[in-house]
């Protein structure tokens, strides 16, 4: 017999608990019908396919990912577990000043901001001249975790009674004896519990294992971050979907499989319940992560032994990866590939010196900035036969920003320009764009694409206003900046590579985007059936022309592999297999020739380059222009 | 055990505290009071008052307060039912809500753009009852959502525990005495939850203010806190200095926050877990 | 005769299932002090949360002054509680706690002032008003809770095992501090205990519950001289409890003895429950004794000695008496007539619950 009134009240509990949970699992569910998605876009649905899964499985940068999150948590939780309980005995023994101090300094990581923790340690790392890479990350790993065994450990010791201590003794144990007997199985749970909170918050964490990573180790959190610049590729749904549901199955199981448990105490038990909710759920899932560890670690143990090595650094997504199979199959050298997304980013990972990479992948302004400073090695073109293979024109825009072509051989080039949705710019009654200038009509109110990269976004002004994209006049450079301040209202949003995704999906009427990608896009438009066309266009301002060129570090410690390799990459039958991977224009007129003439055809893809007489290159501007650029940036995106 | 033999088994994490957490935020000093040629200068703290930093501060500073509140208002009911529910169910309604955080949250804040977008889930659904689209993606509403939807369980967490920590007579006590539901919930359990209220609240509040992930996926990269300031002072490879500098500012606020945490939560019982 | 202040009427409740009050009455008088006394999981602190509010019967109803309160929520009833472990609010001082009630009620500031003076002088804590509760000890945050709960001047004051949490020694004292408040105030308490010593010393009615039924009501007088089954004669205080057989009225064999008694109306030849208490054995020489046995345990206990005497059926009689007895000694028992207690058996683990007060 119950009132309505508590009915009532159960019924909008009820109504809150679900609607929370939608809110908590909307996501998440989301992104299990994305892993099944045969089409790579977000919103479009393409038919159902295993292909992602299939696909994570064999994806080396997935797994190797997948490897590090797992050693990462697991040895600095451990290693934690043990410098955090040995050192809540000792706090726990201080007297009252010290243990304040002791615990203050301790708290410090938890409640520091992530983003101060990683920079912190960053700057230290660097200054006392330790490489980033896979230490960094474990040791800073390391210190964020103590706080949280401590946090757990110390509370328990502090239940624990002296006196069963002295009676261990008293009863003629050693104390160190009398600890492992009486005190350690007391605190036990603690010391548990603090690891599984350590592995969860090791294996959460991004911001602080952004700023401590060296360049070539990524964990889950960074490679995804990466990849959401140009678009997560739907096997990380796959991978998170496998994760999720594995967790979520063991819990099941453990949870409703046993009979029940004996009445607690109702209040007792929920005084617990969390903990030990969050124990079991944390338990479980380590065990199941460890595990696929441990086997990863042995296949990888087994898998890789080899002497003749290449270090390659490379853009993300910018090799068909059997091309690299096919290299180490060919020449027997091994290949660890390693990736980065942003020319800033790859920069000091090659000045520090700290990883020796043999071949690396720049684009044009950032090739000059290590040639001025003296990070490249001049190429031996006897080893290179295949650089003939590349047409001339394009050597000859390269010596704007490698003069006498010492250091680079093109790789990949492109135009940056406009695309637009048809449908979309008629229901706007607009006429398709000509020229940068259509960007500030506004008609386009939050319709407009705009790529977030200072030059990028500055090149688009300035050519605007008839100005060179190399100026490092501060008044075409503020002329420009109040000009792009003014199309801020206009601008729906400003993204990397998720112009393709969201174009696709019809987010916007135009976007500002790069050539390389029209043919996937327009692939994807037709596989997936769209009534609408996207159109690129080369504005009559003139553009810039980019090219990413195959470079040789300094300190390459094999120079002559990374000789065969560029080489290899200049063989036509290559350099085409990767342009069809890629969809980025080749400078290779061998592999040209060889093309389907509906490539050869498409002058969106590749233009004529000597038609394209307005457009430049980017050349490297010099730290205080580099500092004025960024600073006019940050006014136009603060605004 | 003697207690001075005791207390020396602090030392070798006393050692690495010195080396990993009070040397690091040493550099963020020396690199914050110094210029690129390493002469000492105060510019870079100082240039948090530059109009585009000020903007993005408080920005910052709106949003997060916006999200930790927001967090609050969902959070205590919900801890609130929770404790009210028996431990056979509550146990795994207290599962489904950690079992989120297994999930990578770049990911997780991902699908959030996917269900905001302008042709995205969201409006696609309420296309279909007919309803006005929405469009707060690239705003600074989709933000405090992403902001809310990651940070939503560090506040149920400690209110919860505290919550769970009242005894049941105590309300039973405030009701006995004369006070309805209401009167019981202001005077009684609010009071008595704010050590893990604060905690929550720090534990919020500090990731929202610093975060420039949420903000880049959710914000379409328009909207510049804080947090993206320093992150591109250092990872787009500008100016260190300015990073650093700009960091010590919002040391400033974790430093309000320890001090509120350590007159709040003594025991910390608002953390534990 | 007082008219009745509260008034449980059919009253049943159960918890997933299962069944912890069925069917139960009871009616206590203005002015008195009711003890609801028994093992843990009875039923007690059940009644008394359904008296308090904060438990729904499944059915029945609740009356208070002649009004059904059944459905009123708890902060309605003019009544208090005294929790056990006290419920106190952590996060207010002494003063703050006692004047929460009157605050709800939007007295004034003098009046709540006089209140506090009052009541802490009531429970001999004068001059505590700033002091936290953590300052406290146990036995002070007992009074604590008392006078938080008596400043609203309830009608009726409900105590849930008040005394619980305290040492003997402070028990004890409480003990008599109870009985004095409640003379002063003259409000009736209804009061939760399993001690059996405490219900006893305090009460003037006691009621006996177990299994969710009540197994006995009365005075403790009756309820300790008189119990109506084994299990009362079990729960309160010691007993030897024999198998014996009414051979007619006023006479009872054990073991094979023929004891006299003053009950009658068992019937003839009925199997019956005969209980004796420690204290009610008359050890005598051998020759003297309706049974015989040898002293086989003796321990001191201050007042008296606590000795058990085994008879040839194996038995062990438990004895309390002022003369000793050496282990060994074969001793006579003797006991008086009014000082036997007959019970009948029950005929099922059922009844055994129910009793026999039907």
């Amino acid at each position: 017999m119950k009132t309505i009134q508590s009915r009532l009240k159960r019924f909008f509990e009820d109504f809150y608990l679900v609607f929370t949970l939608i809110f908590l699992y909307a996501p998440i569910a989301v992104m299990m019908v994305l892993s099944f998605n045969s089409s790579k876009s977000r919103s479009q649905w393409g038919g159902f396919t295993f292909e992602w899964y299939r696909h994570m499985f064999e994806s080396a940068a997935i797994m190797d990912a997948l490897y590090n999150t797992l050693l990462i948590a697991f040895l600095s939780a451990l290693i934690a577990t043990v410098l955090g309980t040995v050192a809540a005995i000792g706090v726990n023994g201080m007297k009252k000043l010290p243990q304040t101090l002791f615990m203050g300094l301790n708290n410090i990581p938890m409640l520091n901001s992530d983003i101060v923790t990683g920079i912190s340690l960053m700057l230290m790392f660097i200054a006392f001249g330790i490489s980033l890479g896979f230490k960094t990350i474990l040791l800073a790993h390391i210190t964020f975790n103590v706080p949280y065994v401590m946090l757990s450990v110390l509370p328990k010791l502090k239940q624990t009674s002296r006196y069963a201590y002295e009676a261990a003794m008293d009863l003629g144990a050693g104390p160190v004896q009398a600890f492992f007997k009486v005190v350690f199985p007391d605190i036990l749970p603690g010391v548990i519990s603090g690891f599984l909170m350590a592995f969860t918050m090791s294996l959460d964490d991004f911001i602080i294992t952004h700023f401590t990573r060296g360049a070539g180790i990524n964990t889950l959190s960074t490679l995804i971050y990466s990849e959401v610049r140009r678009g997560i590729k739907p096997s990380m749904y796959a991978l998170s979907t496998v994760i999720f549901t594995t967790v979520l199955a063991l819990l099941l199981i453990t949870n409703f499989a046993p009979a029940k448990a004996p009445k607690e105490d109702r209040r007792e038990g929920r005084q617990t319940s969390f903990g030990t909710a969050f124990r079991r759920t944390a338990m479980i899932g380590a065990a199941f992560l460890v595990c696929i560890g441990v086997g990863y670690t042995s296949f990888r143990h087994f898998a890789s032994t080899h002497s003749d090595e290449l270090f390659v650094y490379n853009w993300g997504e910018y090799i068909d990866e059997s091309v690299i199979a096919q290299f180490e199959e060919e020449t027997g050298i091994h290949v660890t590939y390693d990736l980065f997304d942003t020319n800033e980013e790859m920069y000091p990972v090659i000045e520090a010196g700290a990883i020796q990479y043999d071949a690396v992948c720049p684009s044009d302004y950032m090739i000059q900035r290590m040639a001025e400073n003296e990070l490249l090695a001049e190429l031996n073109y006897d080893n290179i036969p295949n650089a003939a293979n590349i047409g001339e024109e394009y050597f000859t825009r390269s010596e704007e920003f490698d003069p006498g072509n010492l250091y680079a051989v093109p790789y990949c080039w492109g135009t940056v320009g406009i695309l637009y949705n048809s449908r979309r710019l008629e229901e706007l009654g607009i006429s398709p764009p000509t020229g940068w200038a259509d960007l500030w009509d506004p008609r386009y109110r939050g319709e407009i694409l705009m790529q977030d990269s200072v030059r990028d976004a500055f090149m688009v002004a300035l050519k605007r206003l008839g100005y060179s994209m190399n100026s490092t006049d501060e008044a075409e450079l503020r002329e420009a900046r109040d000009l792009l301040l003014a199309q801020k209202p206009l601008v729906q949003a400003y993204v990397v590579d998720q112009v393709r995704d969201k174009m696709l999906n019809g987010e916007a009427a135009v976007g500002v985007i790069y050539s390389g990608e029209l043919l996937y896009l327009q692939e994807e438009a037709e596989a997936l059936g769209l009534d609408y066309e996207l159109t690129y266009v080369i504005p009559t301002e003139g553009t810039n022309i980019w090219i990413d060129s195959w470079v040789i570090p300094y300190n390459a410690r094999n120079k002559e592999n990374a000789e065969k390799w560029i080489n290899f990459l200049c063989r036509p039958d290559i350099a085409k297999k990767n342009f069809e991977y890629i969809t980025y224009a080749t400078p290779n007129a061998a592999a040209f020739a060889l093309l389907a003439p509906a490539y050869r055809e498409n002058t969106q893809v590749f233009p004529d380059v000597s038609s394209l007489v307005n457009s430049e290159v980017y050349r490297y501007l010099g730290t205080e222009a580099d500092d004025l650029y960024g600073a006019l940036w940050k006014e136009i995106k603060a605004q | 055990m003697n207690k001075k033999k005791t207390s020396l088994l602090a030392l070798p994490y006393g050692l690495w505290m010195a080396g990993f957490i009070a040397i690091p935020l040493f550099m963020v000093f020396c690199y914050g009071l110094t210029d690129r040629s390493g002469t000492f200068t105060l510019a870079n703290v100082l240039a948090i008052a530059t109009p585009e930093h000020r903007k993005a501060l408080v920005l910052s500073l709106l949003l997060s307060a916006v999200s930790t509140f927001l967090c609050l208002l969902i959070a205590f009911p919900l801890a609130l039912i929770l404790r009210g529910r028996r431990i056979g169910r509550g146990s795994f309604i207290l599962f489904v809500f950690i079992l989120p955080m297994w999930m990578n949250f770049l990911l997780r804040t991902m699908a959030w753009q996917t269900l905001l977008e302008k042709n995205g889930v969201i409006n696609a659904l309420l296309g279909i009852l007919g309803l006005p689209a929405l469009s707060i993606i690239n705003t600074p509403a989709a933000i405090v959502l992403g902001m809310v939807y990651n940070f939503l369980p560090f506040m149920v967490l400690p209110v919860y525990n505290t919550l769970a920590k009242i005894d049941d007579n105590v309300i039973n006590a405030a009701r006995d005495l004369g006070a309805g539901p209401f009167q019981t919930l202001i005077r009684i359990l609010l009071p008595l939850s704010v050590p893990g209220i604060i905690s929550g609240i720090t534990m919020v509040f500090i990731p929202a203010l610093t975060t420039f992930v949420i903000s880049n996926l959710l914000g379409g990269s328009k909207i510049l806190l804080i947090g993206n300031v320093i992150e591109q002072e250092f990872t787009r490879g500008s100016n260190w200095n300015l990073g650093a500098g700009l960091s010590m500012v919002l040391m400033i606020f974790i430093l309000i926050s320890m001090t509120f945490v350590a007159k709040y939560d003594k025991n910390g019982e608002g953390t534990a877990l | 005769m007082h008219p009745s202040l509260i008034d449980l009427v059919h009253i049943s409740k159960s918890f997933d299932g299962e069944l912890v009050l069925d069917d139960l009455n009871l009616s206590v008088r203005e002015n008195s002090f009711v003890t609801l006394l028994g093992p843990s999981g009875c039923g007690k602190t059940t009644t008394l949360r359904i008296i308090g509010g904060f438990e729904r019967p499944d059915a029945g109803s609740v009356i208070f002054n002649g009004e059904n309160i059944t459905d009123m929520p708890p902060n309605r009833r003019q009544l208090n509680t005294v929790f056990q472990k006290y419920a106190l609010f952590s996060h207010m001082n002494i003063a703050e706690n006692i004047a929460f009630g009157l605050k709800i009620k939007g007295k004034s500031k003098d009046y709540i002032q006089d209140k506090i003076q009052y009541a802490l002088k009531l429970v001999n804590l004068s001059g505590f008003e700033n002091r936290s509760v953590d300052s406290l000890s146990g036995g002070q945050q007992q009074r604590i809770a008392i006078a938080r709960a008596i400043v609203n001047e309830p009608k009726l004051l409900l105590l849930d095992e008040p005394l619980g949490a305290l040492d003997l020694k402070l028990r004890q004292d409480m003990q008599y501090e109870l009985i004095r408040l409640k003379n002063e105030l003259g409000i009736t308490f209804i009061y939760v205990t399993h001690d059996q010593e405490e219900a006893l010393t305090m009460s003037d009615t006691i009621v006996v519950m177990n299994q969710g039924y009540i197994q006995q009501m009365g005075t403790p007088e009756q309820i300790y001289n008189e119990p109506e089954n084994a299990f009362v004669a079990d729960f309160i205080g010691e007993s030897n409890i024999v198998d014996g057989t009414m051979l007619h009225d006023e006479l009872v064999e054990i073991f094979g003895a023929k004891f006299a008694c003053v009950d009658k109306g068992f019937g003839v030849n009925k199997p019956v429950d005969v209980v004796i208490r420690p204290e009610d054995i008359d050890l005598v020489k051998p020759s003297e004794g309706t049974l015989t046995g040898i002293v086989t345990h003796l321990i001191f206990k201050g007042v008296h000695y606590e000795m058990e005497v085994t008879t040839p059926n194996g038995y062990e009689w438990l004895v309390h008496s002022t003369d000793m007895f050496p282990v060994g000694q074969e001793v006579g028992i003797h006991v008086d007539p009014f000082d036997i207690q007959i019970m009948n058996k029950p005929e099922s683990e059922d009844e055994e619950a129910v009793g026999v007060n039907e």
